[in-house]
C-alpha cells in the first residue's frame, strides 16, 4: 500500500464537493470516489466523512435524497446544489492560488532571494 | 441561509427521523465496506472488524454530525431546561417567590406599555397617517384684534415661551385655506365631541357626536363599510341633514342592522338620515374618545354647538373648528407652514379688517397622524409616571431576584464546584444558571402577560380626562408580545448574570476540600448582596415618597378642590329645548322648575346654571373693561350663565353687592356677578361694583356682585377670571340644576323626579348625581394614581424587605461558626444582635440616602400632578424615611435575633 498523506484541514470538504460534482453519490461512494481521484494518496478516517457531509448539507452545498444503490441497498444519495457548485469553484480557485504560491515559495533558491 | 434554517428545523423538530437516518447511513457504509473486504477474501469477522476499524468511533462522528447541524446547542438547552425545572421543583418556595415577583413586575410593565402604545404611539386607521398635520397657532394675547370667541386652546403650560397655543380656527379661515392651499392635498375641519340624544326606533340613546367638514372622510381616506361617507355636498345649508354612524354605536344602538342606511333617526328631536357606517376601529381624530356619529358642520345649530354665536359658520371672529391637513407628497412641511401662515395673515388683514393694533398669530404644524395631540398631551405625564413606577418595580424585582439567586448560587457552590471538577467549562455552567433564571422569568412573564391581558379592559378606565373613560383599542398586538418576551429574557438575563458569574468564580479546590461552607465571610464576599439591598431600598424610597405625595394630593383634592361646598347637594341636567321649549318659554320653564323644586319639603335652595362643576370644554370670551387707571383692559374671561341664588345653592362665598335676581330678565339692564380673579384682572385693587365691561361685540354689562373664586374644569389650575350672567339675559338650551337638601341628597331623587314629571313629563332629566360623587368622578384619576403608585411603593418596600431579610439571613447562616466563636469568647446575645444589625443597616442607609436624593432631584417631574403638596415636602420625606427604616429594621431583626441564639457549640459543629 502506498504511503498516505494526512489531510490538510478544510481539504476534506473540498474533496467531497469535487467528488459529488462528478455525479450523485451515496456516502460510501463518496469515499470510493475520493480514493479513486486522489489515487488513494490521501488518508481519511472513514467516519469523518459523515460530519463533513452533514456540514455541507447544512450549509446548503449538498442536497440529499434516499434511494437504492447498485446492489439494491437503501442509501442516502448526495448531489451538488447550485450554491455548492459556486463554492466548489471558489474553493478550487483559492486552493490553486495557495498551491501555486506555496510551490513557488518552496521552489525559491537562496540566489534568487 | 434558508438551507441552514431548513436543515436546522428538520434537525430540531424531526429529531427522531434525523437520528434514524444518521444511524442507517453509517450502518450502510459499514456493510458495504464489510462486503468490500469479504470480496478481498477476508473472513466475515475479519472483514467486519476491518470495516469498523477504518470507520473510527461512530458515536463521536454522530455527535459531530449533530453539531454540524446545529443540534447540539438545542440538545444542551433542552438538558439545561430539564435540569432547571428539576431545580425549581426542589426549591418550591424560592421558585414561587421568584415567579410571582416576575409575574407582577412583567405584568405591570406589559400592561402599562400596552397603554402607552394605545395612547401615544398608535397611528389613526386612516390612509397614509404620516402625511396628516394638525394646524395650531401661537399668540400672546388670545388673538386680540381678530378673535372674539375661541374654543380650543389658550394653554401656556406646555411651552416655555409666553405664547399661548390655540387649536381653533374660524370656519371662514378654514374655507379660505382649503380653497387656496397648494401644499396640502386636502384640508379638513372638525370640532370637539358633543353629547346628544339620538332617538332610534326602540328608544333614546345618549351619543357622542362630532361635527366635521364635508370632505372629512375623503380627506382622511376613510371609507364606510355600509352606505356612503359624508360628502362636500352634505355640508351646505340646503342639503338634507345626514349623519354617518360609528361602528360601535351602530352595533350598540342598532344591533349591527345593515338596513340602518337610509333610516331616519331623531337627533335632539330633529330628523337626520343615516347615510353610512364607519369601519370598525375608526373613531375619528380624537384619540381615546369614541365618536358615535359624524354630522356635517353646517348642522351645528342642531346640536347647539358651539355654545356660542349662532353665526359661527360665517363669523370670522369666532374661532372654534380644528383643522387637519394632508401634506402633498414631496412638499417640505416648512413650505406648507409658511404658505398656510401667509394665507391666514392675509385673510385676517383683508377679510376681517381689524380695527386696532394686533399681533399676527404664528402658525405651527403638529403631527396629526396619531390623532389630535390632546389625549397624548394630557396623558404623557401620567403615563410617564406610571411607566416609571412600574419600571421601578421591575428594577426592584430584578435586584430582589438577583439577590435570591446570589444566595442560591452560594448554597449550590458545592454542586457547582463538583460539576466544574468533573470537567464542565465555566461558560457552560454560567449558561446553565442563566437558563434557570431565564426560565423563572419566562414562566413569571407568561403569567404576567395573562395578568396584563386581564387588565386590558380596566386600564383605560385609569385615564379619565373628564370622567369618561378613554376608548382605546387595547386588543393585544404582536409587538406587545415581542415586548414582554424581550422583557422576560432581559430580566432573566440581567438578574441571573451576576449571580451566575459569582457562583462559578470560586475555584474547584477550596470548596470541595472544605467540609462546610466558608468560615469567615469577608465583607467583599457579600458585596453583591449588599449592593442589591441598597438598590432596592433606594428605589423603594423613591416610590414611597411618590406614593405618599399622590395620596396627599388625593386627600387635598377631595377636601379643598373647587371652591364650593359639595356636601348635601344633588345635581342633574334638564334640557327643555329638546322637548320643544324655546325663547322666553324656555326661560320660564326653568324658572317654574326652580320654584316647584324649592317647595319640596326638605329642600333648602334650588338653582340652575349652564354647566355643572366640574365642567368640560368651557368657552372663553374676550372681555374688554375700563381699567382702574383709565386704561382699557382686554383679556379672556370664563362665562357662566346662572339662575338666582346659585351661589347660595352651591355654597360659593358671596363677598359684596347683590345676587342675580329674577328681575334681571329679558329687556332689563344687563348685569353680571364677577369673581375675585376677574375683579383683580380687570379692575385691579379698585372696588368692582358698579363698573362696566363688555364682551367683545356685545353690549356692556354692569357688575353688581362679587363672589369667591371657583375652579370649573381642572382642580389644579388657578381659578379663572369668571363672570356670571343671568340666564334670562343670555339663554342656554340645557341647564344643570343644583338642589341643596337638608338630609342625604339621595333620598330626594324620587320626589324631585315626581315634581318635575308633574311639570312636564316630556322634558328629559339626566345625569342625576350627588355633587360629592361628581367630584369623586373628577378626581378619580388622581385617586387611581394614588392607589397605583402607593401599591407600587408597598410592593417595592415588601420586595426590599424580603431582599434585606434574605441577604442577611444568608450571611448569618454563613457566619454561624464565626458567631459561635464570638459567643464562646464571651459576646452576649445583645452584642451579637447589635453587630449584625449594624452591618446590615449600612447598605439600607446608603440606599436611603441615594433614594432621598433621587426623590428630591426627580420631584419636580411630579409637580404638575400634585395638588396642595410640594414634591420636597419635609413631612412626606420624613415619613417615607421612617417607614423605610422601620421596615428594614423588621427585616433585619429576625436574622440578627437568630444569630444571637447561636450556641458556642455550633462553632465546633460547623467544622
Amino acid at each position: 500500500m502506498a504511503p498516505r498523506a494526512d489531510l490538510l484541514p478544510g481539504t476534506l470538504d473540498l474533496l467531497i464537493l469535487k467528488g459529488v460534482s462528478m455525479g450523485t453519490l451515496h456516502g460510501y461512494g463518496v469515499l470510493l470516489r475520493i480514493e479513486q481521484i486522489t489515487g488513494g494518496a490521501l488518508l481519511v478516517e472513514q467516519g469523518a466523512l459523515y460530519p463533513a457531509l452533514a456540514r455541507l448539507e447544512h450549509k446548503g452545498f449538498l442536497d440529499s435524497e434516499w434511494g437504492v444503490s447498485d446492489n439494491n441497498r437503501k442509501a442516502k444519495f448526495y448531489s451538488l446544489t447550485a450554491a455548492g457548485r459556486r463554492a466548489l469553484k471558489q474553493e478550487t480557485d483559492d486552493w490553486q492560488k495557495l498551491a501555486t504560491a506555496v510551490a513557488a515559495a518552496l521552489a525559491a533558491r537562496p540566489a534568487e532571494a | 441561509m434558508l438551507a441552514r434554517l431548513r436543515s436546522w428545523t428538520t434537525a430540531v423538530f424531526r429529531r427522531r427521523h434525523l437520528e434514524r437516518e444518521m444511524a442507517d447511513e453509517m450502518q450502510a457504509h459499514l456493510e458495504l465496506r464489510t462486503e468490500h473486504w469479504r470480496a478481498q477474501g477476508l473472513s466475515p469477522e475479519e472483514a467486519r472488524r476491518r470495516a469498523r476499524l477504518e470507520f473510527g468511533a461512530a458515536a463521536r462522528y454522530q455527535e459531530e454530525c449533530r453539531e454540524a447541524r446545529g443540534v447540539r446547542l438545542v440538545d444542551e438547552m433542552r438538558a439545561d431546561i430539564r435540569y432547571a425545572l428539576r431545580q425549581m421543583r426542589r426549591a418550591p418556595l424560592f421558585s414561587a417567590v421568584a415567579i410571582t415577583t416576575f409575574a407582577l413586575a412583567i405584568g405591570a410593565n406589559t400592561a402599562i406599555f400596552s397603554l402607552v402604545e394605545a395612547v401615544l404611539l398608535k397611528s389613526l386607521p386612516v390612509k397614509h397617517p404620516h402625511e396628516l398635520l394638525e394646524l395650531q397657532w401661537r399668540h400672546r394675547h388670545y388673538g386680540r384684534g381678530f378673535v372674539s370667541w375661541y374654543f380650543h386652546g389658550g394653554d401656556a403650560r406646555r411651552f416655555e415661551a409666553k405664547d399661548r397655543v390655540f387649536w381653533s380656527f374660524s370656519f371662514p379661515i378654514f374655507r379660505h385655506l382649503r380653497e387656496r392651499t397648494t401644499t396640502f392635498s386636502d384640508v379638513v375641519a372638525f370640532t370637539g365631541i358633543v353629547r346628544m340624544s339620538v332617538t332610534t326606533g326602540s328608544g333614546a340613546e345618549l351619543a357622542m357626536g362630532q361635527l366635521v367638514s364635508g370632505n372629512f372622510f375623503h380627506g382622511l381616506g376613510v371609507e364606510t363599510i355600509l352606505g356612503r361617507t359624508l360628502q362636500p355636498g352634505d355640508d351646505t345649508l340646503v342639503a338634507p341633514t345626514v349623519a354617518v354612524l360609528g361602528h360601535d354605536f351602530w352595533q350598540r344602538a342598532f344591533g349591527g342592522d345593515p338596513s340602518v342606511v337610509g333610516r331616519v333617526v331623531y337627533l335632539n328631536t330633529a330628523p337626520v338620515t343615516v347615510v353610512g357606517v364607519a369601519p370598525r376601529g375608526f373613531q375619528g381624530v380624537w384619540s381615546g374618545r369614541g365618536t358615535d356619529l359624524w354630522l356635517p358642520v353646517v348642522q351645528h345649530r342642531l346640536i347647539d354647538f358651539p355654545p356660542a354665536p349662532p353665526d359661527a359658520l360665517e363669523n370670522p371672529a369666532c374661532w372654534w373648528v380644528r383643522v387637519m391637513a394632508r401634506l402633498r407628497p414631496g412638499v417640505d412641511p416648512e413650505t406648507a407652514r409658511v404658505e398656510a401662515e401667509t394665507l391666514v395673515h392675509r385673510y385676517i388683514a383683508e377679510a376681517q379688517v381689524p380695527k386696532e393694533e394686533y399681533d399676527l398669530p404664528r402658525l405651527a404644524l403638529d403631527d396629526g397622524g396619531r390623532g389630535t395631540d390632546t389625549a397624548r398631551w394630557m396623558f404623557a405625564t401620567p403615563l410617564r409616571v406610571m411607566g416609571a413606577a412600574t419600571g421601578a418595580i421591575l428594577l426592584v424585582a430584578c435586584a430582589n431576584i438577583a439577590g435570591l439567586l446570589l444566595m442560591r448560587g452560594a448554597a449550590r457552590q458545592r454542586e457547582i464546584a463538583m460539576r466544574s471538577a468533573l470537567g464542565a467549562a465555566r461558560w457552560r455552567l454560567v449558561r446553565q444558571l442563566l437558563t434557570e433564571s431565564t426560565l423563572l422569568a419566562a414562566i413569571g412573564g407568561g403569567l404576567g402577560v395573562l395578568i396584563a391581558y386581564g387588565l386590558r379592559r380596566v386600564l383605560p378606565q385609569v385615564l379619565r380626562p373628564d370622567g369618561n373613560p378613554l376608548e382605546l383599542d387595547m386588543e393585544p398586538r404582536a409587538f406587545l408580545l415581542v415586548f414582554s418576551t424581550l422583557a422576560c429574557l432581559l430580566t432573566g438575563f440581567a438578574c441571573g448574570l451576576v449571580p451566575a458569574l459569582r457562583a462559578t468564580r470560586a475555584g474547584v479546590q477550596p470548596v470541595v476540600t472544605r467540609t462546610s461552607v466558608g468560615r469567615v465571610e469577608s465583607p467583599r464576599g457579600l458585596w453583591g448582596g449588599t449592593t442589591l439591598v441598597a438598590v432596592q431600598v433606594a428605589v423603594s424610597v423613591v416610590l414611597v415618597v411618590a406614593g405618599t405625595l399622590f395620596v396627599r394630593t388625593m386627600l387635598n383634592l377631595r377636601t379643598q378642590a373647587f371652591g364650593f361646598r359639595p356636601e348635601k347637594r344633588l345635581v342633574f341636567q334638564m334640557d327643555a329645548w329638546l322637548a320643544g321649549y324655546d325663547g322666553e318659554r324656555l326661560s320660564d320653564f326653568y324658572q317654574q322648575a326652580i320654584e316647584r323644586l324649592t317647595a319640596v319639603p326638605g329642600v333648602r335652595t334650588v338653582s340652575c346654571s349652564e354647566f355643572g362643576i366640574p365642567a368640560q370644554g368651557l368657552g372663553r370670551y374676550t372681555v374688554r373693561a375700563l381699567g382702574h387707571n383709565g386704561t382699557i383692559r382686554e383679556a379672556a374671561g370664563h362665562v357662566h350663565v346662572i339662575a338666582p341664588r346659585y351661589f347660595e345653592a352651591m355654597g360659593i362665598a358671596f363677598h359684596a353687592g347683590r345676587d342675580i335676581d329674577w328681575a334681571d330678565r329679558e329687556g332689563a339692564p344687563r348685569v353680571a356677578v364677577v369673581n375675585e380673579a376677574f375683579a383683580r384682572r380687570f379692575f385691579g385693587a379698585a372696588p368692582p361694583l358698579g363698573r362696566r365691561f363688555e364682551i367683545v361685540g356685545n353690549e356692556s354689562v354692569e357688575v353688581v356682585g362679587l363672589v369667591g373664586n371657583v375652579k370649573f374644569e381642572q382642580v389644579r389650575e388657578d381659578p379663572p377670571p369668571t363672570f356670571y350672567l343671568p340666564y334670562r339675559q343670555d339663554r342656554r338650551h340645557s341647564m344643570t340644576f343644583v338642589v341643596r337638601t337638608e338630609g342625604d341628597p339621595r333620598h330626594f331623587v324620587a320626589p324631585l323626579r315626581a315634581t318635575l314629571g308633574a311639570l312636564d313629563p316630556n322634558v328629559p332629566l339626566y345625569g342625576v348625581n350627588t355633587q360629592e360623587q361628581q367630584i369623586e368622578a373628577a378626581i378619580q384619576q388622581s385617586r387611581l394614581f394614588a392607589h397605583l403608585v402607593s401599591s407600587a411603593a408597598v410592593l417595592a418596600l415588601l420586595l426590599a424587605c424580603l431582599g434585606t431579610y434574605g441577604t442577611l439571613a444568608y450571611s448569618v447562616a454563613r457566619r454561624t461558626s464565626e458567631i459561635g466563636v464570638r459567643a464562646a469568647l464571651g459576646a452576649t446575645p445583645p452584642q451579637v444582635v447589635r453587630m449584625v444589625l449594624r452591618e446590615s443597616l449600612a447598605p439600607v442607609l446608603v440606599g436611603l440616602a441615594i433614594g432621598l436624593l433621587a426623590a428630591l432631584a426627580g420631584g419636580h417631574l411630579l409637580h404638575a400632578m400634585l395638588f396642595g403638596v410640594q414634591p420636597t415636602d419635609p413631612a412626606t420625606l420624613t415619613a417615607a424615611t421612617l417607614l423605610v427604616v422601620a421596615s428594614a429594621l423588621v427585616a433585619a431583626w429576625l436574622p440578627s435575633y437568630r444569630a444571637s441564639c447561636v450556641p458556642p457549640i455550633a462553632a465546633l459543629r460547623c467544622e
